[in-house]
């Protein structure tokens, strides 16, 4: 026991100590920060004026329209980014995209010669494409005074048309026994993530495991390490210490990101004061004239309160037991299997085949994923999530949707039920296989002699 | 006997790497391993210590059927061995030591002990990989005998070692029995049977096929062949036919020759005929070396190497 803690603390000590391990738990709070970070300056940041030059042969547009008879919703409106003139002609227009006060973009519409309404309007430019948003605005804006044209032409107040398009009718799926709505993206959300974070973990220190396994061979120090312990007790060290290690990383991420994201708040709380305010303009000016991109999101983005609901809805206190419990046996399920691989390869490119029979069920479970939401209780699903190999990625999948716990538990027997059988085989195979050499070099020659 | 092997059988699937092995290492010897490239020694010195299991047979160690709890008292170098290259010198052999049963003081205190002996203390804190394999080799000799085992086992010790590091091994292999450790050590070098050796046991295709101590197998092996160097002779000399002269050598007014003793002569007739002729400077046994014994009883015992082999 006490071998097995000095292998422990060597696997935990060197690791940590390593550069690669500090420059990974530095940069992932730093990217999470850096997501967090770059959309609000980029949000608050004042973007370059856009000039947009209107041909507009058809009149809808209000291109004809020289008296300024027209109501203000039926012409193109200057925003915060985009600015309007209107052209007499097309070529005129045209002109301008090279002349001393260029513009960036030219809009042309056609004149109607037949149809009454038209289908197809055009944005020219030179060499220089314009910029997402002013391509936004200028789709927006048209169909938004085609709109107001039409409920003009049929005689349709703003009233009316606010009661037709907001009326909706909402679809709710709920759950008989509590009584309480399903609210399934939320479901999915958490599902994904959390069965992701185990792909990657098992995957992550799995292969750590693996390559540690090799690297202890090939440099042929196992040859003295096993007259001193078991090749067992070896085995075990190694897996563990490098989930101590994975654990500490793991919090030191969730520390240093929380901490990263206080100071950004802390450093700016001018700007997110900013932010705010803009959002509050913009949901006044929902209605009104001045109308950005910012707006439109804000607009189209789904209200939050449901996913507010949905996020209190999950009990969360099984869904993290069960994340810890499948965390810690499907780690230990394929770390040793990993160590297996390990033992059987001489070099880092053996260890590509010796790992590919455990990369084939996780990718597996990863690649089936989108039928498993789609079913979450589906056959599929059931055995997938029972299945100890899958079943730790596959049941966190399905947990947020509400699992039976007969079949939680059965996954679980059978998970930590099939850990001592693996184990066994891996030691085995570790036992047999780390100090002999060259297995894959005999299957070539084996293969070759068939052949 | 520190360690007795009793009828030891080892398969590998289908092959026997040791077939019937039953030896005995006395205390305080030096013990040599001798055999040809795959006649089961690193199989024989991995069951030793425990790497691997007999099939059949009992290990004894100082008595006691061999257990994992004896390990701590065996020191083993194998052939083919490593270092984690990116660890710390002093750290690693801490930790190699302390696998071993040490406490961290003792380890600690030992292992300085032997850093300033062989003059690597500077290194103490420089990661393996900036080491020279000179100076690998010492740090793994150190931490082979670090714990202070009665039973030191060094498969090949001198591979790939220079001369200079290959004779401060021999000197303290030859301390650490002065000491009262016990040792066995498989090698090629002959020679270093020769001035190492106490008993040794010869294995080859999976059998023990000699064993004893060197002096009484060295003269098992004696061709009764002798030495003498002569001088003043005053005419030209004659031996009896019992006592053929295998070859001559004259040098200034010395005359060496070789005489192989047929089987009803002794050296005494051979003095008694040569004391009339001449005056007898010196008279030695020519006793066959490791060398020639390794090659000689490996023929004998190799069977004729069938074609399908190839």
């Amino acid at each position: 026991m006490n071998k097995i803690l000095l292998v422990i603390r060597r696997e935990y000590v060197t690791r940590v100590r390593k550069k690669s391990f500090w420059l990974l738990t530095i940069v992932v709070p730093l990217l999470v920060a850096a997501l967090y970070a770059i959309p609000l300056y980029l949000s608050l940041k004042p973007t370059e004026q856009s000039v947009v030059a209107i041909a507009d042969e058809s009149g809808i547009f209000g291109g004809l329209d020289r008296n300024d008879t027209l109501s203000a919703d039926c012409r193109f409106v200057s925003g915060s980014n985009v600015t309007y003139r209107y052209a007499a002609s097309l070529e005129y227009a045209l002109r301008q995209l090279d002349g001393d006060d260029p513009v960036d973009a030219v809009l042309y519409v056609r004149s109607r010669s037949t149809q009454a309404i038209p289908t197809d309007a055009c944005l020219y430019y030179k060499s220089q494409l314009p910029p997402q948003t002013l391509r936004y605005d200028v789709d927006r804006q048209l169909q938004q005074i085609l709109r107001n044209r039409l409920l003009r032409a049929h005689d349709i107040s703003d009233d009316e048309y606010a009661l037709i398009s907001n009326t909706k009718i909402n679809l709710r799926t709920e759950d008989l026994e509590t009584g309480r709505e399903a609210f399934l993206e939320v479901k999915t959300g958490m599902g994904l993530l959390l069965s992701m974070l185990i792909y990657f973990a098992i995957f992550m220190f799995g292969s750590q495991v693996m390559r540690g396994v090799v690297e202890e061979k090939a440099n042929r120090i196992v040859e003295v390490l096993v007259c001193s312990l078991k090749p067992l007790q070896l085995m075990i060290g190694k897996i563990v210490g490098i989930a101590l290690v994975g654990i500490t990383q793991f919090l030191l991420w969730v520390v240093l990101s929380g901490a990263a994201l206080g100071i950004i708040q802390a450093s700016h709380a001018d700007l997110f004061h900013q932010a705010s305010q803009r959002h509050q303009v913009a949901e006044l000016a929902t209605k009104g004239v001045e109308a950005t991109s910012q707006m439109e999101q804000l607009q189209t983005a789904p209200d939050i309160s449901p996913l507010l609901e949905g996020l209190t809805a999950i009990n969360y206190g099984p869904v993290l037991l069960s994340f810890l419990f499948f965390f810690l046996f499907g780690y230990l399920l394929y770390a040793s299997l990993f160590a297996a691989a390990g033992a059987l390869s001489d070099t880092d490119t053996d260890t590509q085949i010796f790992s590919l029979p455990l990369t084939v069920p996780l990718l597996l479970t990863l690649l089936l994923m989108p039928a498993m939401i789609n079913a979450p209780s589906g056959t599929l699903s059931q055995f997938l999530s029972i299945f100890p190999l899958t079943s730790p990625i596959a049941m966190m999948l399905r947990i947020p949707f509400g699992v039976p716990l007969s079949q939680l538990y059965f996954s679980m027997a059978l998970l930590v039920g099939t850990f001592p059988l693996t184990a066994w085989l891996s030691a085995v195979i570790y036992r047999r296989s780390i100090l002999s050499y060259g297995l894959s070099a005999r299957l070539a020659a084996r293969f070759r002699r068939k052949s | 006997m520190l360690l007795e092997t009793q009828h030891i059988v080892k398969n590998f699937g289908d092959y026997r790497a040791l077939d019937d092995i039953s030896l005995g290492v006395r205390q305080g010897v030096v013990f040599g391993l001798l055999g040809p490239n795959g006649a089961g020694k690193t199989t024989l010195i991995r069951l030793i210590n425990r790497i691997a299991l007999p099939d059949s047979g009992t290990i004894l160690f100082d008595g006691a059927p061999l257990s994992d709890a004896h390990v701590s008292q065996i020191g083993y170098l194998p052939e083919e061995r490593g270092l984690y290259k990116k660890m710390r010198v002093g750290e690693q052999a801490l930790y190699l030591a302390r696998l071993k049963g040490l406490s961290h003081a003792d380890a600690l205190r030992r292992l300085r002990h032997w850093f300033d002996k062989f003059q690597i203390s500077d290194w103490w804190n420089r990661p393996v990989a900036e080491l020279s394999k000179g100076m690998q080799q010492k740090v793994q000799f150190i931490v082979t005998v670090v714990h202070q085992p009665r039973l030191l086992i060094f498969d090949e010790p001198f591979s790939g070692f220079d001369p200079l590091n290959a004779d401060l091994l021999k000197k303290e292999i030859l301390t650490l029995r002065e000491q009262g450790a016990t040792v066995i050590f498989s090698t090629h070098n002959m020679a270093s049977v020769e001035e190492l050796c106490d008993d040794i046991a010869l294995i080859n295709k999976s059998r023990v096929v000699l064993n004893g101590a060197v002096d009484e197998i060295r003269r098992s092996f004696s061709q009764r062949r002798y030495e003498v160097v002569l001088s003043d002779l005053s005419a030209p000399l004659s031996l009896p036919s019992s006592l053929p002269i295998v070859s001559s050598h004259s040098s200034a007014d010395l005359l060496t020759l070789t005489v192989d003793l047929t089987q009803d002569a002794s050296s005494n007739d051979l003095v008694a005929a040569l004391l009339p002729q001449c005056h007898i400077v010196s008279l030695r046994e020519i006793l066959p070396s490791m060398n020639d014994i390794f090659i000689q009883t490996v023929k004998e015992t190799q069977p004729s190497i069938s074609s399908s082999d190839c």
